[in-house]
């Protein structure tokens, strides 16, 4: 029984994670076809003749190093500054409780709700005003910062809530300070909750597009999602380059998500411990 | 004999909550102080108060005569030994061992050294370089004690440091503690839930009942002249037996509130008719037929565990006795106990105070 059962779950999973995955499977076939393949009907799902110098031409002629520069620039920066903001405010959250304490994690919460669609507007009202669209890629920096480190806050609170007061106790007793407990016992501790948490910020920034584009109006400072964006035209028809552009674009992230992705699930649900 | 620890009409608050009150408590230099008590008496609060981890509302603790109030932990040199050991999860034994030392300063090599002194007193020489996921239970417990000695502090305290340890262990762990405060001469603050471990491993039993301390002393002091009902019930196992009953006429006798005329004889002079409950330990109470028997009701049940056996009558309230070898007495048959009229306890019926 158990085994008929444990086939169908299997084959569910199976067919459910090639629904999933099918976009992407056709991200790179796209990319791949020659322009008639691209038309074929119906679809072809494997093309006969894979055309592997696109990706080499898109590179060149899209100017996708400096695109790709800015966006491990702002994705970098966005998660430094958000690790650093983030990993204190959420030690603070975990450790103290209160009223306050309630009601300010009850507001990060809330800023998590809040769409970057919306939020944009008044952004940038707020930066142009304050002069920061000189600066347009730090702005964005700070938007993004924004946006993500609610998310950051609340994963990482959920880390340093399992690592036992105790242990931390036990530092002041042999002879630390506070300050000191923090950095040699709860931070080391806390470390694969604060890795896996900043790796998923690390992606969602190097992707973000709503931010970006708006604040952003010069072209050799845009991040590659904007690129991909200008690329695409209403009138476009050249998909297996747009195709090769987004495969350039994803498979880096992909490779680090592959990679992590046996952290990143047991630092989701264990809270990074034991 | 100095004081080593004072702790000078302490109060703890939490919020409106009054968690530690008024408490007034000397630790000699070298001696060995258990805080014993239920669940929620105060006694964790109290050693967190004098390692600093709580500040205190009111009062004063003292460690060799300085006052400690707003000294952090880390200046108050005492090593602690937690419930849950709190070894550093991510650090070898050697590691864990040499924290405190390396934090102060010393070389790697000589923290290294005193590191292995240590392990050979306590058998962790070969595990030394595990981490503390890798030992059982008694090795985790050993780094943990081992942790505390290696500083030759001012006072060590522990904290429920076996309930996390079989029956077995347990025993073997109460003689070691006890050997190494021996050896080691140092100031030890204790805290237990259990009555049987304070009173073995202690010179000083303080029992706490919310928030304050109960009574004080040696801990056969505790045993034989328990200040009230409360000390009488928590120190002794199985429980003392409390019946109430009314003074006789003649004042040298008390009559007890069971089935049947049962009176003791007292040896002592009360005011007759006065209303008063007689503690009986259950260990105090012996078998007896004919005229000795003082006491007369059916026995209701039996456990035997072979050295002694336990026995229940059937009565309201119903007596516990402890009875050294076996039990020849079938169940529903009378039961005829006597007792030494010097052991017997009595407390006020209100106020619950020894008379």
């Amino acid at each position: 029984m158990t085994r008929v059962r444990n086939v169908l779950l299997i084959a569910v999973a199976l067919i459910l994670a090639a629904i999933y995955l099918f976009p992407l499977y056709w991200m790179y076939v796209t990319a791949l076809k020659t322009s008639t393949a691209m038309f074929a009907s119906p679809p072809i799902f494997a093309p006969r003749n894979p055309q592997w110098g696109i990706f080499a031409s898109v590179w060149q002629e899209r100017h996708m190093a400096g695109y790709l520069w800015n966006s491990l620039v702002i994705a970098t920066s966005a998660v430094v500054l958000i690790a650093i903001l983030g990993v204190g405010c959420a030690y603070v959250l975990a450790r103290y409780r209160s009223v306050w304490v309630d009601a300010g994690l009850f507001l990060v919460l809330m800023l998590q709700v809040l769409p970057a669609s919306l939020m944009v507007t008044p952004i940038f009202v707020g930066f142009s005003q304050l002069g920061l669209l000189d600066y347009p890629r730090l702005a964005t920096v700070l938007a993004i910062t924004a946006k993500a480190m609610p998310f950051f806050v609340v994963l990482v609170r959920a880390t340093f809530m399992s690592v036992p007061m105790e242990l931390e106790e036990a530092a002041l007793v042999d002879g630390n300070s506070r300050v000191g407990a923090f950095f040699h016992i709860v931070l080391p501790l806390a470390r694969n909750g604060i890795l896996v948490s900043a790796t998923l910020i690390f992606m969602q920034a190097f992707g973000e597009f709503v931010y970006s584009k708006s604040l952003i109006q010069e072209v050799g400072l845009q991040p590659a999602s904007v690129g991909l964006n200008t690329f695409m035209g209403p009138n476009s028809v050249d998909w297996n380059r747009i195709m090769g552009y987004a495969s350039i674009y994803v498979t880096p992230i992909l490779g680090i998500f592959v990679l992590l992705q046996r952290k990143i699930v047991s630092g989701l649900t264990s809270g990074a411990l034991k | 004999m100095t004081a080593q620890i004072e702790f000078v009409d302490v109060q703890k608050y939490y919020g409106t909550y009054h968690a530690l009150k008024s408490i007034n408590l000397t630790v000699e230099k070298g001696s060995f102080v258990a805080l014993v008590g239920p669940s929620g008496c105060g006694k964790t609060t109290l050693l967190r108060s004098l390692a600093g981890l709580e500040k205190i509302s009111g009062g004063e603790i003292r460690i060799v005569g300085e006052r400690m109030n707003d000294v952090p932990p880390r200046k108050r040199d005492i090593a602690m030994v937690f419930q849950s050991y709190a070894l550093y999860p991510h650090m070898t034994v050697e590691q864990n061992l040499t924290y405190s030392l390396r934090i102060r300063g010393m070389k790697k090599k000589e923290a290294r050294k005193a590191a292995e002194d240590v392990a050979a007193t306590t058998e962790l020489s070969h595990l030394l370089k595990r981490y503390p996921r890798e030992l059982s239970g008694g090795q985790r417990q050993r780094v943990a004690m081992s942790r505390a000695i290696i500083r030759d502090p001012k006072a060590f305290l522990f904290d429920e440091p076996l309930s996390n340890l079989d029956a077995a262990l347990r025993v073997h762990m109460r003689k070691e503690i006890r050997t190494l405060h021996e050896r080691l001469g140092a100031t030890s603050v204790y805290v237990t839930h259990d009555q049987i471990e304070a009173m073995t491993m202690a010179d000083r039993v303080v029992l706490m009942k919310e928030g304050r301390i109960e009574q004080q002393g040696a801990p056969l002091e505790l045993y034989d002249r328990p200040i009230n009902r409360f000390v009488a019930g928590f120190i002794g196992s199985p429980a003392m037996n409390f019946v109430p009953a009314t003074v006789g006429a003649d004042g040298q006798s008390l009559v007890l509130d069971l089935p049947g005329n049962q009176t003791l004889p007292y040896p002592g002079r009360l005011e007759p008719s006065r209303r008063v409950v007689a503690g009986l330990r259950p260990e105090h109470l012996v078998p007896a037929s004919g005229t000795d028997a003082l006491i007369r009701l059916p026995l209701r049940g039996a456990e035997a565990t072979g050295a002694t056996t336990f026995l229940f009558t059937e009565s309201d309230p119903e007596l516990a006795v402890v009875l050294n070898g076996r039990n020849t007495i079938k169940v529903g048959e009378e039961l005829g106990l006597m007792i030494d009229p010097a052991l017997i306890h009595l407390f006020d019926e209100k106020t619950g105070e020894r008379l």
